[in-house]
């Protein structure tokens, strides 16, 4: 079932084009959204989320319009946030600041509010943490208790910017657990940097460059993107070809088959740089 | 944990019936805090169990209600509105921000104005109406609340949370400054005669905000009054105090606040904290 709907979706800033004509159907299960510094996925999110107007096109969640002050309102009821930098009020406790966000939700019974804040304080693992300030939270502790407020009110649509960005591996094996029970059966939209997160994560990947939409499949369809064009050598190959040296000390090549080189089985990342050019390649040697 | 020795079965039978006298209770409840097969023994309802953890949960973590946050509830106002004006940090130093400048420019100006001296008086006058406008935009956005773009995502953000916030801030100014009235020496009427001009200045401010970002609308609102009131200064020297605080002006700024109002009421739909224009 489509979910959300996106339609000719333009958004500028002065004169850098930030969303130019996106046209995308998302239904539920975890969606990836991968992309360079600046192809636009944020705004993309942020548009959906309703943080932001766009310029042209339309978006419908649920069949509703945000651009629709009335129906704004009900998408609001139905979607949670988490953004880039959600800003959690650093002296309140995590009970408290669930409580508040609670109340800007609409849930203004106070037995059926506090209720909720154990439903996903227990959810995403920090019952026991309910009276840590959070500055006192790890930051991986910290994304937990962004995603418990994103998930106040049990969204339909819960949409995450850059989740496990600055996490040490156990917290994002963590946070990905929780993101994968959460797309059992709503509709989970993450952007992320992490071609890994794309793999253990989601069932579908849209691939955004430059403000448009270059990819749309499952994360086997974008890895066969680089089917026949992923290379193994003991030496390092001759011209501009993209490469790096892998754990096994051999030379993994992108593009044309270097002498001597043998193919290999091309990864999410294979398929991810060979679709993106030097703009993802340069960022993912940096 | 398990010990040997187990509580006698006729002596749970009393304990679970509720017959048993409270010092044999205490004691057949400090065994089974050690003992798992005792507590076994007895049966629990964990429907019941449940809910009473769950209120001794949310009473141990649920926030510390503040002595004013207290007396807004005697007063009546809901719980959860209470959570919303008094959650936002940002706001709490607007409050204080307001007040605090507020109550200060009031007691120098009735000191000031008691020996004769005027000018600090006037200026108080002058800059008065602006400080609640000062307060409401800056306890929204960006700069003030840093998790703006978590609560103008929520359904709550639009006129309603707006107009909330904005009164509380304009409340608390108005209370402090019918305080300072009272309690000051000198004339007092002071301390009273900028309220028309802040009220028109905080509804046209909200008015504006349809079309344009609260800090802006505040800051052209601001801007235009400090140079009206320049321009009258200008023309009139002296009298330039009747001229925008008498009765005459005061009676113009409550119609034009109540304009304000309207405008606010007939495109309160365009009031959203969240949308980007």
């Amino acid at each position: 079932m489509t979910t959300v709907t996106l339609q000719g979706l333009g958004k500028r800033y002065g004169r850098t084009t930030a969303l130019d004509s996106v046209d995308l159907s998302i239904g539920v299960g975890v969606t990836g959204l991968l992309g360079p510094n600046g192809a636009g996925k944020t705004t993309l999110l942020r548009c959906l989320a309703t943080a932001l107007g766009p310029d042209t096109g339309t978006i419908r969640v649920h069949g509703l319009d945000p651009a629709v002050a009335a129906q704004r309102t009900e998408v609001r009821r139905r979607i949670g946030y988490l953004p880039q930098n959600p800003g959690l009020y650093p002296n309140f406790t995590a009970y408290a600041l669930l409580d508040y966000v609670a109340v800007l939700k609409e849930i203004t019974d106070r037995r059926q509010r506090r209720a909720e804040v154990r439903r996903v304080l227990d959810e995403v693992e920090l019952t026991d943490r309910a009276r840590t300030k959070v500055r006192k939270l790890s930051g991986g502790m910290r994304q937990r208790l962004g995603l418990a407020q994103a998930l106040l009110g049990d969204p339909e649509l819960v949409i995450l910017d850059e989740p496990t960005v600055g996490l040490d591996p156990e917290q994002r094996m963590l946070f990905r657990a929780l993101i994968s029970r959460l797309g059992e059966r709503r509709t989970v939209l993450l952007s992320t940097h992490q071609t890994e997160d794309v793999g253990a994560l989601c069932e579908r990947v849209v691939v955004m460059s430059g403000g448009r939409v270059v990819f749309e499949g499952g994360p086997r369809d974008l890895a066969q993107v680089a089917e026949g064009q992923v290379w193994l050598s003991e030496t390092p190959p001759q011209g501009n070809a993209a490469y790096w040296r892998n754990a096994d000390g051999l030379y993994r090549t992108l593009g044309r088959q270097p002498d001597g080189a043998e193919a290999a089985r091309p990864s999410i990342e294979d398929g991810y740089l060979l679709l993106l050019g030097n703009v993802a390649v340069t960022e993912a040697i940096r | 944990m398990t010990t040997d020795w187990h509580v006698d079965p006729g002596l749970l039978e009393q304990y679970e019936n509720g017959t048993l006298v409270p010092s044999r209770v205490m004691a057949v409840e400090a065994h089974m805090l050690s003992c798992a097969d005792c507590r076994g023994q007895v049966p629990a309802d964990p429907a019941w169990l449940d809910g009473n953890w769950s209120a001794v949960f949310d009473e141990i973590h649920a926030p510390r209600v503040s002595p004013i946050a207290r007396l807004l509830t005697r007063a009546g106002l809901p719980g959860h509105r209470l959570r919303l004006l008094t959650a936002t940090p940002a706001l709490r130093w607007s409050w204080l921000l307001a007040t605090s400048a507020v109550l200060a420019l009031a007691v120098v100006a009735a000191w000031l104005g008691r020996d004769g001296s005027h000018l600090i008086g006037q200026t108080f006058l002058v800059l008065a109406p602006i400080l609640p406008v000062t307060a409401v935009s800056g306890a929204y956005g960006p700069p003030a609340d840093p998790m703006h773009e978590i609560t103008g995502t929520t359904p709550a953000a639009g006129p309603a949370l707006v107009l909330w916030r904005a009164v509380s801030v304009i409340g608390v100014a108005v209370v402090m400054a019918g305080i300072a009235a009272v309690l000051l020496p000198g004339p007092g009427w002071y301390a009273v005669a900028w309220l028309l001009p802040a009220l028109l200045l905080c509804t046209g401010t909200l008015a504006l905000a349809t079309s344009l970002t609260l800090p802006f609308a505040a800051g052209a609102l601001g801007t235009l009054w400090l140079t009206a009131v320049l321009i009258v200064a200008g023309t009139t020297g002296d009298l330039f105090v009747p001229s925008v605080f008498g009765p005459d002006a005061q009676l113009a700024y409550l119609l034009a606040a109540a304009v304000s109002v309207a405008v606010l009421i007939q495109r309160r739909r365009r009031f959203d904290l969240g949308e980007s224009r």
